[in-house]
């Protein structure tokens, strides 16, 4: 008769501490190294919003290209994923880069390229708030 | 925000900037204690500098 009892409450506090690890994903995706705040890691949230936010600035500034969603081909909509992987930064990137992309020297390329892994590792960094959230990484 | 706001940077500069921005996020997502940090850090850096500047040497004769 216990066991009845208590594995429900095992489920259910399972299943909240899943959804609870989902949207400390998605604040760590929308605001770069919020989810590590969350769960207060604070050097790597501190970092994260640091990394995440001098590569967006340096790509920007670089004037490399940020992908828009109306792209004409898979690298395109490849190129606007990555982008859109630094959450809410993808909105300054676009507003830092008032002239528009330049990519027909390499500083534009490789700010196109900063601007993708400042995405990637948003992404990545948000994937590991949430494993720590569901305890499985520290 | 600051519209004129532009960077050139060198190759050698971008390429410094970039290793020492990952390996400094990968370092501190990978490790937990601050001495594991900083020899991640420094380990990835090397890394990075070493097969960019191989990478780089590789491409050399391909470049006349």
């Amino acid at each position: 008769m216990a066991n009845e009892t208590v594995v429900p409450a095992a489920v259910q506090q399972d299943s909240r501490r899943e959804t609870i690890a989902f949207l400390i994903g998605v604040a760590g995706w929308l605001v770069p190294g919020l989810g590590h705040a969350l769960l207060r890691m604070w050097g790597r949230a501190v970092m994260c919003f640091l990394t995440v936010g001098v590569l967006v600035i340096l790509g920007a500034g670089m004037r490399g290209n940020v992908f828009s969603s109306s792209g004409n081909d898979a690298f395109d909509t490849l190129g606007f994923l990555a982008d859109l992987g630094t959450g809410t930064f993808y909105l300054a990137a676009r507003s830092l880069e008032a002239n528009g992309a330049d990519v027909s020297h390499a500083g534009g390329d490789y700010g196109t390229r900063f601007l993708a892994t400042a995405g990637v590792l948003n992404l990545l960094a948000a994937l590991h708030a949430y494993e720590a959230a569901r305890g499985r990484k520290a | 925000m600051n519209a004129g706001m532009e960077f050139k940077l060198s190759h050698l500069q971008s390429m410094l900037l970039f290793a020492l921005l990952i390996s400094i996020a990968f370092g501190f997502l990978s490790r937990r204690r601050p001495i594991d940090r900083v020899k991640y850090v420094v380990w990835s850096l090397f890394l990075f500098l070493l097969i960019g500047v191989g990478i780089g040497w590789a491409m050399y004769p391909f470049s006349h």
